[in-house]
């Protein structure tokens, strides 16, 4: 769909601020209420999912044209989903897409940020957005014993994915999570060096054909192959496979599992058993990509019922964030001896975000680090020792944030504990 | 039309760059026309800027550099409805965003003390911690709980909580001029408990039935009167959205809807549940409106609607009896069931089931699920408002009036929604509101018909001698009314020219002293 597919999506906005909140039955508090860090942090409406709703459709009526502000506020978003699922909590309409989709308009149109440009002339030179020589790309998994699936047929692939393959320790994650996949039984390939970036970060930025590209790459791959499940430790990548691989109809009848929920599912058919204890108290920090966002693309196609009333034939379902993947992690943390679970106020659909998500890390690392500072004091206020996460973009944001605050809390991701434990 | 430069820069230095923009990307966020009674053009005009103050002196040099240079300025804090709007050629908004803190909570003396922009979420949540509630205005916990910065302040809980105008005590204020003003008790004692004195008490001044809609200066901290809360501390919401559930039913709290056979024994009954003092809580909600509540989209809504119409009798109320014993709960329920028996109501069965009632029971405490019941079925909402005064007069005038929109549903001119009116007695029967919602489009004809059904109403309210609607704002609407009305609209006119002889405060949604 393009963005004048959204205009009627966009012009149900009411102004009732309730995208800049955590919806509103889940409020406990005073505490914590914000669920847009991009409005919690700029403060002008602009800034909010609504605000920018407003400011595309102003657009789309000529109203205004690129300025320098205008990419500002464009590209001060996470493109973390939270306004959506506020929003449709009380409204049948569509506010993550449309906001997509104006990137991809800016790009089109040619106004862009030189950072992202640069970017993603990595993605396009080296086929990945990470700084780093595409060679030492499949370093992480030197002296693992496992089948390289450009090589050889497998029906279970791990993707690494770019920021875990050129980061020293979360590639040791990656090594964990294939090692203790192989110790359940799992026949498991990896594509080493020859692995590719998934996309799915080029297309939050805007830069859909470059996105496509990867996405097509990855399939022909994983078709040759021979794969039927894809196991991955990065939520970017799992949403990128998961939805917006099927959105593209790419995605074929290929399975996309985080390593929490094939890790969870080996706990419960016995073929994991975490036993050795790890005392401590922790809180879970829900990725967006895994959580709110992480839940099925649903195809649809249809028009609008005459009358007054918003309804579709067919009827059209919404992502609201509903069936996104939050106990799978929770209950592989929950499964190891000694851990106890605190949860903190912004959990599951309504969760808040790392900062890095967007493309933000890369034009506004200051806005990233800023995000993920008020998560750590989140964490912290609910008295634990750890935050534990599923995502290795979070892991590094977060990490990152208590490094610059001095805070002691600790990162771990959920395989790092049940290595630990197992 | 930009503000000149030096003046921008003097304005810029008292908040800092960042607080301040005349983009016009950020300025068209602050026009977008909104829902509520849309019209035709997408964009209201313009801001000249948009301005974020953090602290009162920072909105006293704002209020002053406007007087200084005749500008126009506009505050609003969550901006949720057509008055935070209106822009055009000098006027800057003042977003009150970056005030957002709750000062203090009294238990003692049972008051709360806020900034414009906490939510009425974040202050009952706060509130119930400490066994406290507050009424929550029916536009829903997104709004600002500074009890000024709504319209009349009106809510499901008026029962127990009452209104907008009975909860605001003391106030600091910000004239239009610019002086920070202290009122009540906070004019002679820095204490917050009482807006009548030992200060200066302005009350009536700086609100009558409705606020002054940003027309008389602004409202900066205003204590507002908390209530007892015989409920749990913490709500037992579960599961995922929009499919959020109680875990259960709080103890001693039951919700009920009642429909009645005739208006009069509607009235009847919320008459008599007022004066035996049992409600928590009482709603005149419609079937369509508890169809939008429970619903949590635009097709489930459809359905509920379709199904309840042939469930309920006619005109009903929601209610919520919370007893703060097994004793007093028993009472209340037997009290409740003899006055329905008397007055021939019908509970509605699909709000006994637990898990339904149970999600109604909370979402109609914390006021959750407005939007779903305004707005989310046409992305656009208007209707006609009655007052706040004796319960009777204001539901006969709703019942005159909804004979227009079922004529404008006739005509297929808005959603029907079974035209039903929402009326409710307030204060244990005493006072009552009365409004009524109508759904309809952007389309020409439709925005013609909703402007038919406001202007129908109020027609009304003046030939019929129902007095002044709180739908009353603007010159023209007062200057119809005040003659048949003490000639209030001249006193407030006095007011406006008193308080601001330079017009600083737009006076689009209050009244202008200009001839």
């Amino acid at each position: 769909m393009s963005l004048d597919d959204y205009q009627s999506d966009m012009e149900m906005c009411g102004r009732c601020s309730v995208c800049k909140f955590i919806p509103l039955e889940k409020v406990n508090g005073f505490q914590h209420v914000n669920v847009c860090p991009s409005i919690s942090k700029y403060n002008f409406n602009a800034y909010s999912g609504g605000g920018r709703l407003n400011i595309v459709v102003a657009m789309l009526e000529g109203r205004v044209g690129y300025t320098d502000k205008l990419l500002e506020i464009v590209y001060n978003c996470q493109m973390c989903g939270a306004c959506d699922v506020s929003c449709k909590y009380a409204m049948d309409m569509e506010v993550l897409e449309p906001i997509n989709e104006f990137r991809i308009k800016c790009v089109e149109d040619g106004y862009t940020l030189s950072t992202l440009d640069k970017t993603i002339t990595r993605l396009q030179k080296q086929g990945t957005m990470v700084p780093g020589a595409k060679s030492k790309r499949g370093n992480w998994a030197d002296g693992l014993d496992v089948k390289d699936y450009t090589e050889q047929k497998v029906k279970i692939i791990y993707h690494a994915g770019c920021r875990t393959c050129y980061d020293k320790d979360l590639g040791e994650l990656a090594k964990t999570a294939v090692t203790l996949l192989k110790k359940a039984g799992v026949d498991i390939g990896i594509a080493r060096g020859e692995e590719l970036c998934c996309g799915g970060r080029a297309y939050e930025m805007g830069y859909k054909d470059d996105s496509l590209r990867q996405a097509k790459h990855n399939m022909e791959l994983f078709q040759k192959a021979g794969a039927e499940i894809l196991v991955t430790g990065c939520a970017d990548c799992y949403y990128t496979f998961k939805v917006l691989y099927d959105k593209f109809q790419l995605k074929g009848d290929l399975k996309v599992l985080h390593t929490v929920e094939y890790f969870d599912d080996l706990i419960k058919e016995g073929k994991l058993k975490p036993s050795k204890e790890f005392n401590a108290l922790v809180t879970y920090h829900d990725p967006c990509h895994l959580g709110r966002l992480g839940e099925p693309f649903i195809h649809w196609k249809g028009e609008k019922i005459p009358g007054y009333m918003r309804r579709f034939d067919p009827p059209k379902q919404y992502r609201r964030g509903t069936y996104g993947i939050y106990e799978p992690p929770r209950d592989v943390i929950k499964s190891i001896p000694g851990i106890k679970l605190t949860e903190m106020d912004r959990i599951k659909e309504y969760s808040w975000c790392c900062g890095s998500g967007g493309g933000v890390k890369e034009t506004n690392p200051d806005f990233a680090a800023w995000t993920a500072k008020e998560r750590i004091e989140e964490a912290e206020s609910t008295g634990a020792e750890a935050i534990v996460t599923a995502c290795p973009g979070c892991n590094k944001s977060l990490k990152n944030a208590i490094k610059e605050t001095g805070s002691k809390l600790k990162v771990y991701d959920v395989i790092e504990l049940l290595e630990k434990s197992i | 039309m930009a503000l000149e430069k030096h003046i921008y820069k003097i304005f810029e230095d008292i908040v800092g760059p960042e607080n301040i923009s005349q983009e016009p990307a950020v300025l068209d966020s602050y026009s977008w026309r909104q829902g509520q009674g849309a019209r035709m053009d997408k964009f209201v005009p313009r801001f000249e800027a948009i301005i974020l103050p953090k602290y009162t002196e920072e909105v006293q040099a704002i209020v002053k550099l406007c007087n200084r240079y005749m500008l126009q300025f506009k505050a609003s804090s969550t901006d949720w409805a057509t008055a935070g709007t209106r822009g055009g050629p000098n006027i800057i908004k003042i977003d009150l965003r970056r005030m957002s803190k709750i000062i203090e909570i009294n238990e003692k003396n049972m008051y709360a003390v806020v900034e414009p922009y906490v939510i009425y979420a974040q202050l009952q949540a706060e509130l119930m911690k400490k066994g406290l509630n507050c009424n929550v205005i029916g536009a829903g916990s997104n709004c600002s709980a500074l009890p000024l910065a709504a319209h009349g302040g009106i809510g499901h809980m008026g029962q127990s909580a009452s209104c907008g105008e009975r909860n605001l005590l003391a106030v600091e204020w910000v004239t239009p001029e610019g002086e920070i003003v202290k009122l009540g008790s906070l004019g002679s004692a820095d204490e917050w408990f009482c807006g009548d004195g030992p200060g200066s008490s302005l009350r009536g001044i700086i609100r009558g039935g409705i606020s002054a809609m940003g027309g008389i200066g602004v409202f900066t901290k205003a204590a507002v009167k908390v209530y007892h809360w015989p409920g749990p501390s913490i709500f037992p919401i579960e599961g995922v959205s929009p499919h959020y559930a109680p875990s259960q039913t709080p103890e001693r709290f039951m919700i009920r809807f009642f429909s009645f056979p005739s208006i009069e024994k509607m009235l009847e009954a919320e008459r008599k549940i007022g004066e035996s003092e049992i409600s928590f809580e009482l709603m005149g909600f419609n079937a369509a409106m508890i169809a939008s509540n429970i619903a949590t989209s635009n097709d489930e809504d459809f359905e509920n609607l379709n199904r309840l119409r042939s469930l309920m009798k006619g005109h009903g109320f929601l209610v919520i009896v919370a007893g703060n014993s097994n004793r007093e709960f028993e009472y209340q329920q037997r009290v409740l069931q003899k006055i329905i028996d008397e007055t021939k109501g019908k509970s509605l069965e699909l709000i006994e089931d637990p898990k339904i009632g149970g999600g109604l029971l909370w979402r109609c405490i914390r006021i959750t699920a407005s939007i779903r019941e305004t707005f989310r079925a046409t992305g656009t909402w208007g209707g006609a408002l009655a007052g706040t005064d004796i319960f009777a007069k204001e539901v006969y005038h709703m019942e005159k009036a909804a004979l227009i929109k079922k004529d404008l549903i006739r005509r297929g001119l808005a959603r029907d929604d079974g035209g039903g009116i929402l009326v409710w007695a307030q204060e244990h029967g005493h006072l009552g509101h009365g409004e009524m919602l109508l759904q309809y489009s952007t389309s020409p004809e439709s925005i013609k018909g909703a402007v038919e059904l406001a202007t129908g109403s109020d027609r009304i309210a003046l030939d019929d001698h129902y007095g002044v609607p709180h739908g009353i704002m603007g010159n023209e609407k007062h200057d119809m009314f005040g003659p048949y009305a003490y000639n209030y609209h001249l006193w407030l006119k006095k007011i406006k020219k008193a308080f601001d002889p330079n017009e600083a405060a737009d006076p689009t949604f209050y009244i202008s002293a200009k001839k």
